[in-house]
């Protein structure tokens, strides 16, 4: 080993000149994600759910509508298999079951979780794919980019291995999200019929009927 | 403390009662013998349904739940999950016992994962146990009891509106579940209603979105 003292220093030299590229590139990757996010004022878009679990012989397959307005409204609204609503925005998260042919709102702290997840989801149209720090982002370029958010901590152990989250290249809008909870089981979303910057009624993000 | 150990006692007797009386058919009923109903499966089958999770008659949150029910080795698995997909309890009951695969709160309680799977084989599974009686109850409703091990009761009633109903009582008759089915099979699970007794009781309201049956994977062919 002491044949070649100065081998260890020059490779740890080499690591970092070969790593310090990346990072930057990564780092200038996701500031531009976010100046193209800039664009984007709404979208409205069908998405088509399909989890996947061991138990499952095939994909449950759920569908539904998608509004986003800038900077966190959100209604994610599902009209198949069950009829469910989530409302987001401005701090607050409202989440409406369907229950004798009428919408009643669900009291049960589901909401809570998911103003949680709707909160990264808001920050992911805005681009901003790397905000939260329980996350390690990484980008790979190719037709379209895909970002991976790898839990940091432990604290998601069992619950979510990686999340992969495809963005169009031309106007960086999401076009699916992967959330893998383990080698069996996961949860893509494909967002199908896009439309941007298209004025959406605010009664969107307060009515549930 | 005595006089707390008093309270609880007097409120556990008094929370038994009489199983309801099984009677004699009468005699216009005793034309054609009493076949006990049994609308339980008869294969490993999967099923999804819509629960309504009710307290008080008012509907607490709407979720999906999985079961896939093996009734010759009397086996279960199950998940729950949210409308968004978020799996909030999933866990396989076999001869070893229940195995919790995940349980987010508040699906991680104390005995949740068992009192679910008692709940699943009450709903899916037919009694175990032996006949203890066969009849008619006042009504006129046919009606077959079963005993568990010193561990209650179970009589599985042909409503008069076509429904099946089952009833499961503790060692000394207090009823605990009730579970009323769309029917006898094959469209037994197609709504599933279950009630639970007591202080903490809650109703479950099954819609069912798919089944299929399940066929296993020879182990040489996988």
């Amino acid at each position: 080993m002491k044949r070649f003292p100065y081998m260890k220093k020059v490779s740890m030299v080499l690591f970092v000149l070969l790593i310090l590229p990346a990072v930057s590139v990564q780092a200038d990757d996701f500031a531009r994600l976010r100046k193209d996010s800039a664009r984007i004022s709404t979208i409205t878009a069908d998405f088509v759910q399909k989890k996947s679990m061991k138990i499952l012989s095939k994909p449950l397959v759920s569908e539904g509508k998608f509004y986003y307005a800038a900077p966190d409204s959100i209604r994610w609204e599902y009209s198949r298999p069950l009829k469910s609503v989530v409302i987001s925005g401005k701090g607050s998260t409202k989440r409406y079951i369907a229950s004798g042919g009428k919408m009643v709102e669900d009291k049960t702290g589901g909401a809570q979780a998911m103003q949680i997840v709707l909160g990264d989801v808001a920050g992911w149209m805005n681009g901003r794919f790397d905000a939260n720090p329980a996350f390690t982002a990484a980008i790979r370029e190719g037709t379209d980019m895909l970002i991976t958010l790898k839990p940091k901590g432990k604290s998601m152990t069992g619950m979510i291995e990686k999340i992969e989250i495809t963005v169009f290249r031309k106007d960086a809008s999401v076009k699916s999200v992967r959330i893998v909870e383990s080698a069996t089981a996961e949860t893509r979303i494909d967002f199908l019929n896009v439309v941007i910057n298209k004025s959406i009624d605010p009664s969107v993000f307060q009515v549930v009927q | 403390m005595k006089s707390l150990s008093f309270l609880i006692s007097a409120f556990l007797l008094s929370s038994c009662a009489a199983l309801p009386a099984i009677q004699e058919p009468s005699a216009d009923q005793t034309k054609k013998p009493i076949t006990c109903p049994s609308p339980f499966l008869t294969e490993k089958t999967r099923f999804i349904h819509a629960i309504d999770v009710q307290t008080a008659g008012k509907t607490k949150t709407v979720m999906i739940g999985v079961t896939v029910a093996d009734p010759a080795r009397r086996t279960f698995s199950c998940a729950i999950m949210s409308t968004e997909g978020m799996v909030v309890f999933e866990a396989v009951s076999g001869n070893e016992g229940v195995n919790v695969i995940r349980a987010l709160p508040p699906f991680d309680a104390p005995d949740f994962a068992r009192n679910m799977m008692d709940d699943m084989e009450l709903i899916f599974l037919e009694p175990a146990g032996v006949l203890a009686g066969k009849g008619v109850f006042a009504g006129g409703e046919v009606v077959c009891r079963r005993r568990k091990d010193q561990d209650g009761w179970i009589d599985v009633v042909a409503g008069h509106d076509g429904r099946t109903q089952i009833r499961r009582y503790s060692e000394c008759g207090a009823l605990e579940r009730t579970v009323n089915l769309n029917g006898n099979s094959p469209d037994a699970y197609k709504t599933i209603e279950l009630q639970s007794a007591g202080l903490m009781g809650y109703s479950l309201m099954m819609t069912l979105i798919e089944s299929e049956v399940v066929k296993d994977i020879p182990a040489t062919q996988k």
